[in-house]
């Protein structure tokens, strides 16, 4: 809880994230054939341009100068939102922060995840230490397989925690994020504990000695004995905690 | 090599000791030999269930500190020639065992012996640590209560962190759950938690399963392992336990209420 007193009193706070985003990669350099595939996917798939942030992958592209404004202006115009740029050559990148964009190295092929093709493998370049935003893998959650036992903490201080097992009587499970077991929660489950009011607890069957999310918390006494034995999300509405069944 | 068997439980009074001098000696009946030790120091009792306490002049502490050899400190066992015990130390207390002497000990045991049974004491304090710290397997016992269950779920916790194959990431020590004591008819009743309610929560291989029975109080009190007297159904289920140990498949026993327990009680002549 002390962490959370200690973050209050800040302006703000630095935190890590892995967020999903579209990566527009593109083929050609060329605005007008950008803006004539974008009317064709705007009049097939309306609701996906909604303001959607985009980075546009210039990896593909050979060219050591483009025309980044322009292609950025007809994103806009078909609600699309360039946020970053990711590859290029220096005035690419040069160009990208001229226009407010922020820039990603290439990515290193491994992580990308290609909806069409497989992109050609790019060497990293190294000493970057900015986090890929871009990237679909997510760091800091973990997944625990087998039993959590009486006495045992596993945590997960960065992300989510699955728990493929049983977490037992006696036994503690804490994540940053939100807590998810296949199998009986016994022992006592802490989500977003470090106040994330969005963080949520998810369970095969009912059996917690406490739940808490963001340190609001029920105890077995407190809970529906309806709720018990069945499977449950656990959540925060408007400072309480709400369990609701699955089933 | 010897395999090292730790016999623990967690929680005091559920039949770690009887458990493991039956086992031991189901062992020892079978042709293999086997020493068993007791870890408990400071209450030391496995003399006096397997009924050497009369002969006991060295101990393990003895043992370790230096003040005597090995075989001056192994028990024969009067009944079965393979068995032996090592008996724990009355006047000392837990912290006089280290565990480069356990294991210098175990070592020199490991080159004589077939199976080394590590006799638990309750509690997850140094004792206890040391007891399991070696092993190859082990077996848990519980009583079908929810406090032996949950002890019993800590146990299994620090069997797989705190033992020598974890820290070592070797294959983890191979758990058994023997469950003790079990009364089929205050299972039925619901007075205590069933088989499939212990095994759903303890998620591990069940070895056996001992019928509360008086021949356990009766044996212990005598001095002899249950398992010499194979006319009884503890005795009878320790033997089946101890056959699964030694990786035979054998069908689980006395976990049923037995309806005509009355007419073979008058006729079979189980007790005597």
């Amino acid at each position: 809880m002390s962490l959370k007193m200690d973050r209050a009193s800040m302006a703000f706070t630095f935190k890590g994230g892995m967020l999903p985003m579209t990566v527009m990669e593109l083929a050609s350099a060329d605005p007008e054939q950008i803006r004539e595939q974008l009317s064709g996917k705007l009049s097939q798939a309306p609701a996906f341009f909604q303001h959607t942030p985009v980075v546009l992958s210039v990896e593909k592209l050979d060219e050591p100068h483009l025309a980044l404004e322009r292609i950025c202006a007809v994103c806009r115009t078909h609600k699309l939102l360039p946020v970053a740029v990711r590859g290029g050559a220096d005035p690419v990148k040069q160009s990208a922060w001229a226009l407010g964009l922020g820039w990603f190295p290439p990515s290193d092929g491994t992580r990308a995840r290609s909806l069409e093709e497989v992109p050609p493998m790019v060497a990293p370049e190294s000493g970057v230490g900015e986090p890929e935003v871009a990237a679909a893998v997510t760091t800091g959650g973990r997944i625990y397989r087998g039993t959590v036992r009486s006495g045992q903490q596993v945590s997960a201080p960065e992300g989510d925690l699955v728990v493929i097992g049983a977490v037992n009587a006696g036994a503690e499970v804490l994540a940053a994020g939100s807590i998810h077991v296949y199998g009986p929660l016994r022992g006592r489950a802490l989500a977003g504990i470090h106040g994330d009011n969005a963080a949520g607890i998810f369970c095969r069957e009912l059996r917690a000695e406490l739940l808490s999310v963001a340190g609001n918390y029920k105890r077995l006494e407190d809970i529906d004995p309806h709720l018990l034995g069945g499977s449950v999300q656990v959540s925060l509405r408007d400072d309480q905690l709400g369990i609701t069944s699955l089933d | 090599m010897a395999k090292i068997i730790v016999v623990t439980s967690g929680k005091g009074g559920v039949g770690k000791t009887t458990s493991a001098a039956a086992i031991a000696t189901g062992l020892a009946l079978r042709g293999n030999k086997t020493v068993v030790i007791d870890f408990d120091v400071g209450l030391r009792n496995l003399d006096l269930i397997m009924g050497c306490e009369r002969r006991v002049v060295y101990d393990l502490v003895n043992v370790i500190q230096g003040e005597a050899g090995l075989n001056q400190a192994l028990i024969r066992d009067k009944r079965v020639d393979n068995l032996h015990i090592l008996p724990a130390s009355q006047t000392r207390d837990k912290d006089a065992l280290t565990a480069e002497g356990v294991e210098k000990v175990l070592e020199t045991l490991g080159k004589d012996f077939d199976y080394i049974l590590c006799d638990s004491p309750a509690g997850i304090e140094r004792g206890a640590q040391l007891a399991m710290y070696f092993a190859d397997e082990a077996i848990v016992v519980t009583n079908p209560e929810v406090s032996s269950v949950r002890d019993s779920d800590r146990i299994l916790g620090l069997l797989a962190s705190k033992t020598r194959r974890a820290e070592r990431g070797e294959d983890p020590v191979k758990e058994h759950l023997l469950i003790t004591r079990y009364n089929a008819a205050r299972v039925d009743h619901g007075d205590m938690l069933n088989l499939e309610d212990i095994r759903e929560i303890l998620a591990i291989d069940l070895i056996g399963l001992i019928p509360e029975s008086e021949a356990v109080l009766r044996a212990s009190n005598q001095g002899v392992p249950v398992t010499h007297d194979d006319n009884t159904d503890a005795g009878q289920a320790y033997m089946d336990t101890v056959s699964r140990l030694l990786g035979e498949e054998v069908p689980l026993r006395f976990h049923e209420l037995q309806k005509k327990s009355l007419l073979s009680r008058m006729f079979g002549g189980g007790r005597r």
